[in-house]
């Protein structure tokens, strides 16, 4: 599939002085669970809300599903952090305004999804555990059968059990309806198992995005005698380099293989990508960052 | 929406529908007996010097249940403003906005447009129900004593009769919600709001009501019998204070005056009005100087035209207040 579910140019969002999203150019493809990975205050949540129409961009565009985002679209569903619910409501109430609420509800999905969770429709949802309050926000949002589910930091605050569950299940909808999903996290290790696309943003910018296999294909990291990373050649892009007295170890974006015998070539895997990616930021300013990595 | 609107107040409806209903059986149940006293008392026919009349019309009535259901009726209408605003409008958004359910409810298919509306007007309404409910009762429950009283017009009843409760109720609701929507807090914006609504209620009555309505002036001979109160200082000064010539009117201002048209502030004989003297030969005294009274009032039939006007304004800014709401949540709020 080519349609972009997500197009964005230049988009930028500042509150007051502070700058949350600078410059994004982005295309999501349809039809992908993408991750948008970067640790807290990337701008996750900025970008998330821009797309679901809840704030309106500083400067540059965004266009969702072809159209000017904006809340209230039945095109799209959302799981905002922490995923609120009316505490004083019961379960059953909340499939009842979702039901009033949105033309295209799927009653059946939504009472076959709260019952294969066993929540209990009368309980109210002040009184639900973290996960069962997510699953609870999840089927809100997929039973109003949107081309597109955002969820931002679903399982943030979940258990490691529940976390599986939860994934599972969005993995299991998305699989069976098509639907789009792009869903942000600041670890790696949730978005590993479900995403096929990537997107990494650093420090209110996007520093890589792509295909997941794509992205696994084209970086090495590349360990050799110390050299400077300056001499790798055209088509190759130092994401991130560290040395020691004798050793350099370059991690290099490249869509040719490196066949320079003086280096050994690894894979990395996503999780060590990300890193990179993230460590390369935090060592502009010079300083190693403890990096949160399960 | 209407539904969700309807499913987040209805405890808040039916507590405000219950207590409406209790107050205006009360009232119902005791309103006869009040308006026999008031009838046999011979007040309802007095047309002019009631005031004998009226005291033992109050003597009469004004104890036990009835004295109660009097308090609960007035503190209640005063009160309804704020208890309007600081419950219902004010937790309204805010709590929304504080617990990030708006994030959840602005992306269900419905427009935030939609969704302020809905609840502005939703619960606008129960305030405008409970509000014109109760002051209706209390309004002609309260009748005799308000002619006992000598009028309705007086700052401290005028707020709580009539069609101005409405005007208040809708007012501090509005207002309640716009300060939620702007503080974000639900607590903070109930502190806040209490006090815009006290503000509201004292402002309204004391700076702007009398401008609402032209008043009357008007210049009498001065009668020594019509003397209420008199004080006298060292420096032989006097201030005079008269009896209101009028019934049942709001005096804005009754100044004595002199014939040159000045205020009459002395200085006396203090042969006639000193320590010595009586205060007969004072008040003869002061019948021989040509003084005048000068009364400034809103005169009694004036009452509904000053209601009409005063819910009027206090309608419209809420309404004005609402647009703001309607506008602010559009644009400015995520």
């Amino acid at each position: 599939m080519t349609d972009a579910v997500v197009t964005t140019t230049g988009l930028t969002k500042r509150y007051g002085r502070r700058t949350a999203l600078s410059d994004c150019t982005l295309d999501i493809p349809a039809g992908h669970v993408v991750g948008l990975v970067g640790p807290n205050g990337a701008g996750k949540s900025t970008l998330l809300q821009l797309t679901c129409g809840l704030l309106t961009p500083t400067a540059g565009a965004i266009e969702v599903l072809g159209e000017t985002p904006h809340t209230g679209s039945p095109r799209i569903g959302f799981v905002a952090q922490d995923t609120p619910v009316y505490g004083h409501l019961t379960v059953a109430d909340h499939l009842r305004f979702g039901a009033h609420l949105n033309p295209g509800w799927d009653k059946a999905l939504a009472e076959e999804r709260i019952a294969e969770l066993g929540l209990d429709p009368a309980q109210r949802a002040g009184k639900l555990s973290g996960g069962q309050r997510a699953q609870l926000a999840l089927t809100l949002a997929i039973a109003k059968r949107p081309e597109l589910l955002l969820l931002d930091e679903p399982v943030a605050a979940l258990d490691p059990l529940a976390r599986r569950e939860f994934l599972q299940g969005l993995m299991a909808y998305a699989a069976e309806h098509g639907t789009s999903v792009v869903m942000s996290s600041h670890l790696v290790a949730d978005l590993e198992r479900v995403c096929d696309y990537l997107i990494v943003l650093v420090g209110s910018r996007v520093r890589v995005h792509g295909d997941v296999e794509e992205l696994l294909g084209t970086h090495h990291r590349l360990t050799g005698p110390r050299r400077d990373p300056g001499t790798l050649g055209a088509g190759r892009h130092v994401v991130q380099a560290s040395h020691t007295d004798v050793q350099s170890t370059l991690v290099v974006r490249s869509t040719a293989p490196v066949d320079d015998p003086s280096w050994a070539s690894d894979r990395l895997d996503l999780e060590d990508l990300v890193l990179a990616y993230m460590t390369a930021e935090a060592g502009a300013d010079g300083r190693d960052r403890v990096l949160e990595k399960r | 929406m209407i539904w969700l609107t309807w499913r987040q107040f209805r405890v808040q409806a039916w507590a405000a529908a219950a207590f409406a209903v209790v107050v205006a059986a009360a009232l119902a149940a005791t309103g006869p007996h009040l308006f026999d006293l008031y009838r046999s008392s011979g007040l309802a026919d007095c047309t002019a010097d009631c005031r004998d009349l009226a005291d033992s019309f109050m003597l009469q009535a004004d104890k036990g249940l009835t004295n109660v259901l009097y308090a609960v009726g007035t503190i209640g209408l005063f009160a309804l403003p704020a208890v309007v605003g600081v419950f219902w409008g004010a937790p309204l958004v805010a709590r929304e906005l504080e617990t990030g359910t708006h994030r959840l409810v602005w992306n269900q298919t419905v427009s935030r447009r939609r969704w302020i509306l809905t609840k502005l007007i939703g619960v606008g309404l129960a305030t405008v129900v409970t509000a014109a409910v109760l002051s209706a009762v209390v309004t002609w429950w309260a009748a005799p004593f308000d002619v006992a009283n000598d009028g309705r017009l007086a700052p401290a009843l005028f707020t709580g009769r009539g069609v101005v409760p409405i005007g208040y109720a809708a007012l501090g609701f509005a207002a309640g919600v716009l300060i939620g929507m702007l503080l974000r807090r639900a607590v903070t914006a109930m502190a806040v709001t209490l006090l815009a609504v006290a503000l509201i209620q004292l402002a309204v009555p004391f700076l702007i009501r009398e401008h609402l309505v032209t008043p009357v002036t008007a210049s009498v001979a001065f009668d020594p019998r019509q003397i209420q109160s008199m004080g006298i200082s060292s420096d032989n000064s006097i201030t005079v204070r008269m009896a209101a010539p009028v019934q049942g009117a709001w005096e804005l201002s009754n100044v004595t005056v002199r014939p040159d048209g000045e205020q009459y502030r002395g200085p006396v004989d203090p042969a006639r009005c000193g320590r010595e003297a009586g205060p007969r030969t004072c008040n003869e005294y002061l019948g021989t100087l040509n003084l005048r009274q000068e009364v400034t009032y809103i005169p009694a039939d004036r009452f509904w035209a000053l209601q009409w006007r005063e819910f009027g304004l206090l309608v419209v800014v809420a309404g004005l207040l609402s647009a703001f709401s309607l506008w602010w949540v559009q644009r400015k709020v995520a």
